[in-house]
């Protein structure tokens, strides 16, 4: 049986249950690399260029830990996710960044994902992906079908208020009882980002985990349904061309407004053009809002000490706060 | 008997310990170099606080810096705390209506803003070194100036030098130029002086609303060229606190009484933990790709506390490490 590479970064995070279900109904199996390590980070770091972010180091050690192990690695040209949208350079240029950068790889698929103009290109691409793989138009079209209805499984969960790793976990069908957030958290945080830097666990030290730890809820852009995304979104003077900025925005705005949150963790990753405008908008509606903000940006330098005592004194921050609202003496 | 609280402050430079009593005054306190050894050092604190004081009798202890942890649990500490938070509670001991703190010290440095008693923003610089007390120690060096002259110096100047202050590379290549140009010392200190605030109030100050009192804590403060520069760039008084160079210290001690108050008993080992016996054991995990440092301290024959560990299969197999180690 052929077998096809996915790495376990950038769209991963949002898109894995769709790849996963569409590939494996049309009869293929699929590999995702391991969990991010320093392995990994440091095969990415090796080969990548020097300027690239983060995340894009990191794609390129998942691309190096599976170029030995399948017949064909899967890494789609997303161009566009919406109308009249884009994505950020680094990602439109993604294949062709790591053809360059990798030697020795297996084929590359590079399905086009164009939905800027309109949703007939994407079906091709669809079947152009089958096509390659040998199978026939109705085998293509049934398996898109199923892989479309876990998709929507999968922003029903999120919906929901499950935390997206989480819900990866229960398409991974590696964890079972996933705790729907319960009411009794003393803080709700919204942890915002792109989704390849807040759901890489080891590219953001833990962060979600140690604030649930702490008995926080979090919330994450995801989670935040795609209308009230655009209806916020829309606010801003000048229209949001990125798909994953208008995620954040949207999201950030929504959350500030409806006044569902104590604070904000921004988690960027150090050189990242397209931050350096989100971070500023949503910073400033939280300051305007009087809502704790904080930003965390990481690099591969960064240090785990340095990031705990930001995370922990914010969460102090919030907590006196709070405490100080219901009139109980100032510190402790 | 009376009854003292202690407080630590364990950065990667220097050791604070300062004890505090009942009435929030300092009795004691101690600055030590870290050394890279932190425990020989607080077992080597303690030591000298028994030396100094007597067998008193200590009623809670905190730790706070970035060995608060290790620290925390080689004392048995009743609270163990962020710099950050440390700070702002003992600016706020000094100054109830403090509005903006600002903090540097030898290898980093802070802004906290704080409103109506509360923290409400803050920023930390551990990157740049421009905007820290190590940059001054270096440039005092280069000069052949004492640091502890540093700042009288830069109060005579009467005709300012301007130098880069964006980061410590350029400062340093600028200086050298303006010395080579044959701007007289105090000029040189004074426009260090100046580059040292401008650095700070763009990088760690940036975008945040500086609002007086201001308090100006941290082992800069010494330095009364900062000082000057500060209010010359704020146009406004910057209050210094009598211990500013422990502050961090001080608030981990405050918060340290306020726990015991609440909790009734303090989990303090006592002062005789020099007499303990401690060993610290670093080992490659080998399990994962991950090939983690753990860290392994060891009380006597006990296994006190393993962290360092991505996975937590090595801190979870003990039972009181705390969360965020
Ligand atoms: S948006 Fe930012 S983080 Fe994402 S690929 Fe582009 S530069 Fe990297
Ligand atoms: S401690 Fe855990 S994460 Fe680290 S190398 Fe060992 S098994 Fe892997």
């Amino acid at each position: 049986m052929c077998k096809i590479g996915i790495p376990r970064g950038m769209f991963f995070y949002d898109y894995f249950p769709l790849w996963k279900e569409f590939f494996q109904e049309l009869g293929i199996e699929i590999i995702v690399s391991s969990k991010t390590n320093k392995e990994i980070l440091n095969l990415g770091i090796s080969s990548c260029v020097d300027e690239a972010c983060l995340p894009v180091k990191i794609f390129h050690g998942h691309v190096e830990y599976l170029k030995d192990k399948v017949d064909y690695i899967f890494i789609p040209r997303i161009m566009s996710i919406d109308r009249m949208e884009y994505c950020c350079p680094k990602v439109l240029g993604l294949p062709d960044m790591i053809r360059y950068s990798i030697g020795k790889l297996p084929p590359i698929i590079d399905t086009q994902i164009n939905l800027r103009k309109s949703n007939n290109k994407y079906k091709k691409s669809i079947y152009d992906t089958g096509k390659l793989l040998g199978k026939d138009f109705w085998e293509i079209k049934k398996a898109y079908k199923k892989a479309e209805k876990s998709y929507e499984r999968y922003i029903y969960l999120l919906n929901k208020g499950v935390v997206p790793i989480e819900a990866i976990k229960i398409y991974d069908k590696v964890f079972k009882d996933i705790n729907y957030s319960s009411e009794h958290n003393e803080l709700t945080i919204m942890v915002v980002g792109h989704s390849y830097s807040i759901y890489d666990e080891y590219l953001n030290m833990n962060l979600i985990s140690k604030l649930m730890s702490n008995n926080i809820k979090v919330i994450t852009p995801e989670m935040i349904n795609k209308e009230k995304i655009n209806r916020y979104s829309n606010k801003l003077p000048k229209r949001m061309f990125w798909t994953h900025g208008k995620r954040i925005v949207g999201s950030a705005f929504s959350l500030i407004e409806e006044q569902k949150i104590d604070g904000i963790i921004y988690l960027s990753s150090f050189g990242c053009g397209m931050d350096s405008v989100l971070v500023d908008l949503v910073e400033r509606k939280a300051i305007k809002a009087e809502i704790p903000f904080t930003l965390l940006t990481l690099d591969e330098q960064t240090g785990e000490a340095g990031v705990n005592t930001r995370i922990e004194a914010f969460i102090d921050m919030m907590k006196w706060r709070n405490r100080d609202e219901n009139n109980i003496s100032a510190f402790r | 008997m009376k009854n003292f609280y202690m407080g630590i402050d364990v950065g990667s430079v220097s050791t604070n310990i300062v004890i505090l009593d009942e009435e929030n005054n300092i009795v004691w306190k101690k600055y030590l170099r870290t050394q890279g050894k932190p425990i020989d050092i607080l077992k080597e604190g303690l030591k000298e606080v028994r030396k100094e004081l007597g067998d008193i009798d200590i009623k809670g202890v905190g730790t706070t810096g970035s060995g608060r942890q290790l620290a925390g649990l080689i004392l048995g500490a009743d609270v163990v705390k962020n710099e950050i938070t440390c700070h702002a509670v003992s600016a706020l001991d000094f100054m109830p209506d403090i509005k903006t703190i600002i903090e540097i010290g030898g290898q980093d440095s802070k802004i906290i803003i704080i409103r109506d008693g509360i923290v409400v923003d803050f920023a930390m610089n551990t990157v740049c070194a421009a905007g820290t007390g190590s940059f001054l120690d270096r440039q005092a060096f280069r000069l052949g100036v004492g640091i502890e002259q540093f700042g009288k110096l830069a109060l005579k100047s009467d005709n300012p030098v301007r130098i880069a202050g964006r980061c410590a590379v350029f400062a340093e290549s600028d200086m050298i130029h303006k010395q080579q140009l044959g701007h007289n010392q105090e000029d040189i200190i004074w426009g260090l002086c100046q580059a040292l605030v401008r650095n700070y109030l763009n990088n760690v100050g940036k975008g945040k609303e500086i609002l007086g009192p201001i308090a100006f804590q941290g082992g800069v403060a010494a330095n009364e060229g900062i000082k000057r520069a500060f209010e010359d760039t704020l146009k406004q008084e910057v209050f210094i606190p009598k211990d500013f160079d422990v502050m961090g210290a001080v608030g981990v001690g405050l918060l340290a009484k306020a726990e015991v108050k609440r909790k009734k008993t303090t989990s303090f080992k006592g002062l005789n933990i020099s007499n303990i016996d401690y060993k610290v054991r670093g080992m490659e995990c080998n399990d994962c790709a991950n090939l983690c440092e753990v860290i392994e301290i060891q009380e006597g024959n006990n296994i006190l506390a393993r962290y360092g560990d991505k996975c937590g299969k090595w801190t979870n197999s003990i039972k009181d490490s705390s969360k965020l180690a």
